[in-house]
């Protein structure tokens, strides 16, 4: 036996071997991708076993046999046709026009008994590789468009489809070479032949192994970012992730479904939306995986599932796999991946969807706790930050306790020991005096606890700001200082005309308090776009840059700041800010250190209640 | 005495004057460190503006004064502070008369 016969050999030996896998799995589990392929294989390896059998037992050729064969083969590109169209899609025409082609073929070889007259043959042969080649570049252009696994069997596909048209070219153009080298033809056709049944085996049939190592990189790549995904922002980028990965590494697309158990349904993100946002019971394949926790190779969906056939044709969902994602005894969720087409799955990805279903159930779980312990966090620093409220504002209320406790007593021993002497009236306006500011300060923590359960604001009226702001201005409380009011004309809007005064009392006091004696202070009033304007303004020490972010919250410090240095509760503004937010406006301000500050008070002037 | 809260200090200042003590008042630690001058006693606020209570223990004990201190506060650890700087004594505010006049007898030196 010589080389090219061997090879020869091997070659029927490798397209008759591949016949026996794809029917097997053809029997195993019946879908009309699997039926094309063994369809497919099986018309060539026929041919191959006749002709074996012929030149091996030197029988005389029987012709019905030789004309089914020959039958046979012009089938075969319109089978390769059936199967493009299994892993992409072929426009109807062109699969009518295969049709046609096959059958006017058969009718041409059966009328002439075996003997075509020239001019047909050639139409055959033409109708031959225009085929073949349209099959070659669809499964080219089909692999490009696909990711992961499929791709690989595509490219594969491809090339087989490819190899074997050079085959044919070689063989065909053989009877046109000199006698010298009538050898290297048929070698070389050989070769190819052997080169396309291997890459027909890779792409129609691959052994798990080899679909193994495809999917190696990308679950690798996946588990890789796998420990970093829990750590994302939020779930739902948590749940993108996820997709992605599981995707490219089972070459299809992936989404996942996370149990709400409020509304009891499997609630999707699928970033192509080609899933329902929400699965409920006894919808769709997923909530059956979901229930039973048995992960499903669904290879027709349509057929697996008859009532919801259109439902998942229109939405393009013809294979699916699906996996269960739970945890301990927690059901998280499915994970669903599913493909236009039905080849690209096999039963063997089955293991893999669990794999990833698992290792989705590890992220979220593990998102799950870190969530949970930043509620904790947060539930402990709550806790902590009022812990520290009461015992600043428990600090700043005995700072006049122990004046008024002391001098009380003080007075009282006076009294007793020396009954004649006169009213000691520095020490009774400091009484007094404390008393304000004990009382003033009370009152202040009842605004910011009211404030806290957003009961601050009461009755709203039509109020004018500019009115409101002269009486506010009139008071006496300024040390005697003359406030300006600037205003051109009235500025009404619907409020609570006592919190509002205190907010503008307030702003008042501390540019008072922060300013020079003879400096002045201002309100300005103005209104424009439905909104009213208030600013405060004096020639004060202003405020530093560094203070300024921080000036209208109740209680900050940083982990940076001794707490021994922190006193003073500082309600003050914070007050403010909270009644001019519940009345739906904002308050900012601008300062320069030694220069003054201005306080802006913004307030709608049509308030929704 | 050394407190930021002009109340106190004039209370404070009053009823032991009436005892017939000495006051030096300042309303901070670095005033505070100025005035000082061999006083009998260091009646201390612990948060104040300027230089605190821990900042003015500190630099008097290093600047060899020996007068003994007893710190005055609102907080509610009044004596691990005390502990901290070093103080002979606490008084936690409010406190009663009686007991500002027992600590100044108690712990002030020269005196019996």
């Amino acid at each position: 036996m010589t080389a090219l016969e061997l090879v020869s050999l091997l070659t029927q030996a490798i397209y008759v071997l591949i016949f026996v896998l794809v029917t097997w799995t053809a029997l195993r589990r019946r879908t009309r991708t699997s039926v094309d392929i063994a369809l497919f294989f099986g018309a060539i390896a026929t041919a191959i076993v006749e002709s074996r059998i012929v030149t091996t037992f030197g029988l005389s050729q029987v012709e019905l046999i030789t004309d089914i064969v020959t039958l046979l083969v012009i089938a075969m590109p319109y089978l390769l046709l059936r199967l493009v169209d299994d892993f992409s899609d072929v426009p109807a025409v062109v699969s009518r026009l295969a049709e046609a082609g096959v059958v006017l073929s058969a009718i041409a070889f059966v009328v002439t008994v075996g003997t075509v007259p020239p001019p047909i043959l050639i139409a055959i042969v033409v109708y031959f590789a225009a085929l073949s080649t349209y099959c070659a570049v669809a499964f080219v252009r089909a692999g490009r468009r696909s990711a992961g696994v499929t791709r690989r069997r595509l490219q594969a596909v491809a090339a087989g489809t490819v190899l074997l048209g050079v085959a044919i070219l070689v063989a065909g153009f053989a009877p046109l070479l000199p006698a010298s080298l009538a050898g290297l033809p048929t070698g070389l056709t050989q070769v190819l032949a052997l080169a396309s049944a291997i890459a027909y085996l890779i792409g129609f049939a691959p052994p798990q192994i080899l679909r193994r190592a495809w999917q190696e990189p990308e679950l690798r790549s996946f588990l890789r970012r796998a420990a970093s995904l829990p750590r994302m922002p939020d779930t739902r980028s948590i749940v993108h992730a996820l997709q992605d990965g599981a995707g490219s590494t089972l070459g299809a697309r992936a989404a996942i479904g996370l149990f709400d158990p409020e509304t009891n349904t499997l609630r999707f993100q699928d970033p192509h939306g080609v899933l329902p946002s929400e699965i409920g019971q006894s919808d769709y394949l997923a909530w059956r995986v979901f229930e039973t926790q048995h992960a499903e190779y669904y290879p027709d969906a349509a057929r697996a599932h008859p009532a919801l056939a259109s439902a998942y044709r229109t939405r393009g969902v013809r294979s699916l796999l699906i996996a269960p994602i739970s945890a301990a005894n927690q059901r998280l969720g499915a994970l669903e991946a599913y493909t236009d087409h039905q080849p690209v799955f096999s039963e063997d990805d089955l293991d893999l969807v669990r794999l990833l279903a698992d290792q989705a159930a590890v992220i979220l779980e593990s998102r799950a706790l870190i969530d949970e312990a930043a509620r904790v966090q947060a539930h402990e620093e709550a806790a902590r930050l009022k812990e520290d409220f009461i015992s600043a504002a428990a600090h700043d209320l005995k700072t006049p306790l122990t004046t008024l406790v002391a001098q009380a007593q003080f007075l009282e021993r006076r009294a007793e020991t020396q009954p004649s002497a006169p009213a000691d009236l520095p020490g009774l306006q400091r009484i007094v005096r404390e008393g304000r500011r004990l009382s003033a300060l009370v009152l202040e923590l009842l605004d910011a606890s009211r404030l806290e359960q957003g009961k601050l604001v009461g009755e709203r009226e039509p109020v004018d700001l500019v009115e409101l702001a002269r009486d506010v201005a009139r008071r006496d409380s300024y040390e005697g200082r003359q406030i300006t009011v600037v205003a051109d004309a009235p500025v009404v809007g619907s409020y609570d005309p006592r919190r509002i005064g205190q907010v503008l009392e307030n702003l008042v006091e501390n540019a008072v308090k922060y300013s020079p004696e003879e400096s002045e202070v201002r309100i300005v009033i103005a209104h424009r776009n439905g909104e009213a304007f208030i600013d405060v303004t004096d020639r004060g020490i202003g405020i530093p840059a560094g203070d300024l972010p921080q000036i209208f919250q109740r209680f900050h410090r940083g982990t940076n700041v001794d707490d021994r240095r922190f006193a003073g509760m500082g309600l003050g503004l914070f007050i403010c800010k909270g009644i001019v937010e519940q009345h739906g406006g904002r308050v900012s301000v601008e300062s320069r250190e030694g220069a003054g500050s201005t306080f802006k008070v913004v307030l709608p002037m049509e308030t929704e209640r | 005495m050394v407190d930021d809260d002009p109340s106190i200090v004039a209370v404070v200042s009053d009823i032991l004057i009436a005892e017939g003590h000495e006051v030096v008042s300042a309303e901070n630690g670095a005033e505070a460190l100025m005035k000082a001058n061999g006083e009998a006693l260091v009646l201390l606020d612990m948060r104040m503006p300027v230089l605190d209570g821990w900042g003015f223990a500190r630099e008097f004990r290093a600047s060899g004064k020996r007068s003994p201190i007893v710190v005055m506060t609102a907080a509610e650890n009044a004596r691990r502070w005390a502990e901290e700087i070093g103080a002979e004594g606490y008084l936690a505010k409010p406190f009663e008369i009686d007991a500002l006049i027992a600590a100044v007898e108690r712990y002030a030196t020269g005196r019996h």
